[in-house]
């Protein structure tokens, strides 16, 4: 199967900067791939060079076979995007900005209906992009996308600006895209927990650099990560061990790897100990052991409630699995990221 | 390329620029319409060959006192004998008529006000998309920079054009309500030179003041279009919408000052006669309908083809600097 996007050693160095080192992957048809990364990773210089914005320092990008430097025309055809924001013609309405777009593509008229429709922006169509909330905007710039009918779409954060259903509402078209029509779509986000509802595979970026690129599944566990407030939280962390359950402390809580089944008779077995458990409940997931021992890749299991940098959305639904970067806390030793 | 000329027309539209632009001219005719009616009035029960005379004697007392720079005195000896020539020919010059009035708008609005409303529409064409993040979207779409460089030149064009037909137009239907509404064929006299001191009748031409019209406009216009150009450039170099009007508007008023001044020398006066380089400013050559009225350029080497040399290759230049740096360079937030 020829891949649709392929990234070729991508590298952007800025004065004595090195903002985006070497990366490469490849995207396929039908698959949903996740480009996780903390702010300032290099996400968006990648973005911007898979889309002909930057040139890139050495490296190239194929789409669907074309280069897209020396083929800009042809490789552009089959990609959609949305680059850091869904900035449109706030002065136009979203049809304008749509018929504005499909001329630029030579897309017929019938397709603006097409994919209002499928954003669900029918109804607001004939109103100035400018009394959009942010919500709306990302969708008229999935639309926007989506004329064309691309077989790439690279969308830089979808999840911003969006309350949890229109989160859910973009997860599911971009699984719809992906599998009924075979469009391999390409996610960036700074959120493990929307990468992995999302995306099939991810490629993790760092500093610049790629750590890590496989299937979602192998990269993050499934398993259940809980948040226990206990009393004493040393001799409950000897408990703990001593059940052979994985876990990282905190001053008063554990966070600890267990199946919500297994809870009970840890709690009895804390009790027991006499131990005051005040609270235990779900606190997300966790990355799999392999990727725990990745230096890297410690940031990734900080849970996101902690975070000055989570979004208010993901803190009141935790059971969404999002977590916030810390990749600071990584770089000092932060006590409460040392593994059990 | 007609799709992407239509979208950047459409974004001039819904940004209201020409909205503004005709509002303006809309009321600066009016007002001047209504001082030149007042005038009209005035003049009926004068004497216009003792006026002229009057004016003839007060300039050659100027220039007999000698107390102005040679720039200066030159101009005020060729408005003399311009003055002289309608009287040795028993025609009456500059008697407020609509179509003189529309004739006039070419000088007038063309020294300053119509570069001014160019560089209105024109200087964000880029960095408005810039400082709006809708570049991103625009140069992701399978169509090369240069082309969308193009769109936007040839709408800055058009919308150049249609500025200068709308003045045409907006100036006879404001005043000809209220003034006379004949006088297309009345003979007008242009191409007084001055050569080496002296002023020469030699290239004076008669025309019908509609054919002469008509020649001052298509002047106007081939300088609105290089005024166009370098508002293109300024918008591709500068990421801000204000900072890039901000520099048209400065370089376009500062320059007209310092022409004034070279012209009627009230503020540099020392600096003009040797200051040569000041010819070469885009400025300068920027009143062609003037020059070619007969107003002396403020340096006498400025041939009329010089200026439109010169107009020409700052457009060019312009042009060259706005596609090298906007087909190469990085995009970022």
């Amino acid at each position: 199967m020829q891949p649709t996007l392929v990234a070729n050693h991508l590298t952007k160095v800025i004065g004595d900067r090195t903002i985006v080192d070497s990366v490469s992957f490849q995207l396929y048809p039908g698959e949903v791939f996740g480009f996780l990364g903390p702010n300032g990773a290099g996400k968006t210089t990648t973005i911007r060079m898979l889309v002909g914005l930057i040139k890139p320092t050495a490296g190239s990008a194929t789409v669907c076979g074309f280069d897209i430097r020396r083929d800009f025309e042809k490789a552009m055809r089959h990609v959609g995007c949305i680059v850091e924001t869904p900035d449109l013609y706030r002065f136009m309405t979203g049809r304008e900005n749509l018929e504005h777009f499909a001329r630029m593509l030579g897309a017929p008229a019938e397709e603006i209906e097409r994919v209002a429709e499928l954003v669900q922006l029918s109804h607001r169509l004939d109103q100035r992009v400018g009394t959009y909330s942010l919500g709306m905007r990302q969708r008229l710039g999935i639309a926007q996308a989506l004329l064309g009918s691309p077989r790439l779409l690279i969308l830089d954060e979808p999840a911003n600006g969006l309350d949890p259903a229109g989160i859910r509402e973009i997860r599911e078209l971009l699984r719809k895209l992906a599998t009924e029509r075979q469009m391999s779509v390409f996610v960036s986000s700074h959120l493990l927990g929307e990468i992995e509802m999302m995306c099939d595979r991810v490629a993790i970026i760092h500093h610049g650099r790629i750590l890590r690129d496989g299937p979602v599944k192998e990269l993050i566990s499934s398993r259940q990560e809980m948040e226990f407030r206990v009393g004493d939280v040393e001799r409950a962390a000897q408990i703990v061990r001593e059940k052979g359950f994985e876990f990282r402390a905190d001053t008063d809580r554990l966070w600890i790897s267990i199946d919500e089944n297994d809870a009970p008779s840890l709690v009895a077995a804390l009790t027991a100990g006499g131990i005051a458990v005040f609270h235990a409940h779900p606190g997300g997931d966790v990355l799999a052991g392999d990727g725990r021992r990745d230096r890297g890749l410690v940031f990734l299991a900080y849970p996101e409630a902690r975070s000055a940098e989570g979004s208010p959305v993901a803190q009141r639904e935790p059971c969404d699995g999002r977590r916030a970067w810390r990749a600071d806390r990584c770089a000092t030793g932060d006590p409460s990221l040392r593994s059990g | 390329m007609l799709p992407l000329i239509q979208n950047e027309t459409l974004k001039i539209i819904r940004r209201r620029r020409f909205a503004v632009v005709i509002g303006i001219l809309f009321a600066i005719l009016a007002v001047v319409t209504y001082s030149q009616y007042r005038q009209l009035r005035d003049r009926a029960n004068r004497n216009w060959r003792a006026d002229i005379q009057q004016r003839i004697a007060g300039y050659q007392n100027t220039v007999r006192r000698g107390r102005i720079n040679e720039t200066w005195s030159r101009s005020l000896r060729a408005e003399i004998n311009r003055l002289q020539f309608y009287l040795d020919h028993d025609i009456e010059p500059d008697r407020p008529t609509a179509p003189l009035f529309v004739r006039n708008f070419a000088n007038v609005a063309g020294f300053l006000l119509l570069p001014l409303l160019i560089a209105i529409l024109g200087s964000d064409i880029v960095s408005a998309e810039n400082a709006e993040g809708t570049d991103k979207l625009l140069l992701t779409r399978p169509v090369r920079r240069w082309k969308i460089l193009t769109s936007k030149l040839a709408t800055l064009w058009i919308f150049a054009t249609l500025t200068l037909l709308c003045g045409a137009l907006l100036s006879y239907s404001v005043s000809a309500p209220v003034l006379p509404r004949a006088g297309w064929t009345a003979p007008t006299f242009t191409g007084f030179q001055v050569t080496r001191g002296a002023f020469s009748f030699d290239a004076v031409r008669q025309l019908p003041l509609w054919k002469d019209t008509l020649i001052a406009y298509g002047l106007e216009w081939f300088a609105l279009l290089c005024v166009a150009s370098i508002s293109l450039m300024l918008s591709v170099l500068f990421k801000s919408s204000a900072a890039s009007i901000g520099t048209m508007l400065a370089s376009l008023i500062g320059g007209t000052i310092l022409l004034a001044s070279l012209i009627g020398g009230t503020i540099l006066t020392r600096m003009s006669p040797d200051w040569t380089a000041g010819k070469y400013l885009f400025v300068s050559a920027l009143p062609l309908a003037d020059y070619y009225t007969g107003v002396p350029p403020p340096y006498e080497a400025m041939s009329m083809w010089f200026c439109i040399g010169l107009l020409g290759a700052w457009a060019a230049g312009a042009m060259i600097v706005s596609y090298v740096i906007f087909t190469r360079r990085d995009v970022f937030g």
